[in-house]
């Protein structure tokens, strides 16, 4: 596995670990007794873990590659992140247009902030899935 | 996954040369030891540029590396 498809692998993963987030955040729909978390914080703590454990998981691939890590991205991994793009693009613009539709529902703008959030979320999580599905494919 | 409309003799012309690795060609080309496996087994058509890199390095014309056969549908 090259330095870029275990990149991807890391990203995506942790990516995914940031559901916890939105399972929290609306949790109080289905569980109305859930005790109060604060959000802010959560989301806070999550993204300072995340960074965290990206550097650290880099840095842990990179002594496994050196050489890899430091080659710039060859023709066939550009085009992997470009074909990536494509269905992550489409994800956060539907994403952005049902998070504008939810302004007709008369919701408030923390629940409109979040609309995006999960969009750009599932966006990002659709680039490095399809990463991944191209790195292990080949293409 | 069906091999694509262009194939190759990657492999055998490794073999030919010393038993060349994927590691050492891909560092002669300049990508990757996966980007040359996945072109060796047909998962991915190269730039021109980097056909014409892979034939430099056999020493040899370009359609003695690729061959392109017009009646394969073109994988994925």
């Amino acid at each position: 596995m090259s330095f870029r498809e275990k990149s991807a692998w890391v990203t995506f993963v942790l990516l995914l670990g940031f559901g916890i987030y939105f399972v929290e955040v609306a949790s109080p729909w289905w569980n109305p007794t859930a005790p109060h978390v604060n959000h802010f914080q959560l989301f806070i703590l999550l993204l300072i873990a995340i960074v965290i454990l990206e550097i650290a998981s880099h840095i842990v691939i990179t002594m496994q590659s050196p050489r890899d890590a430091k080659a710039p991205l060859d023709e066939r991994e550009r085009l992997i992140a470009l074909r990536a793009t494509r269905p992550a693009f489409f994800v956060l613009l539907v994403g952005a247009f049902l998070s504008i539709g939810t302004m007709h529902l008369g919701v408030s703008t923390w629940v409109l902030a979040h609309c995006v959030l999960l969009a750009i979320w599932i966006a990002e999580l659709t680039r490095f899935g399809t990463q991944v599905y191209f790195y292990r494919r080949g293409i | 996954m069906s091999p694509g409309p262009i194939q190759n003799n990657i492999r055998r012309l490794r073999f030919d040369h010393d038993e060349m690795t994927q590691q050492s060609l891909a560092e002669r080309v300049g990508v990757t030891r996966q980007t040359v496996n996945a072109i060796e087994l047909g998962k991915y058509s190269p730039s021109l540029e980097v056909a014409f890199r892979i034939a430099a390095v056999f020493a040899k014309p370009l359609e003695e590396v690729f061959q392109y056969h017009a009646g394969q549908d073109e994988a994925g």
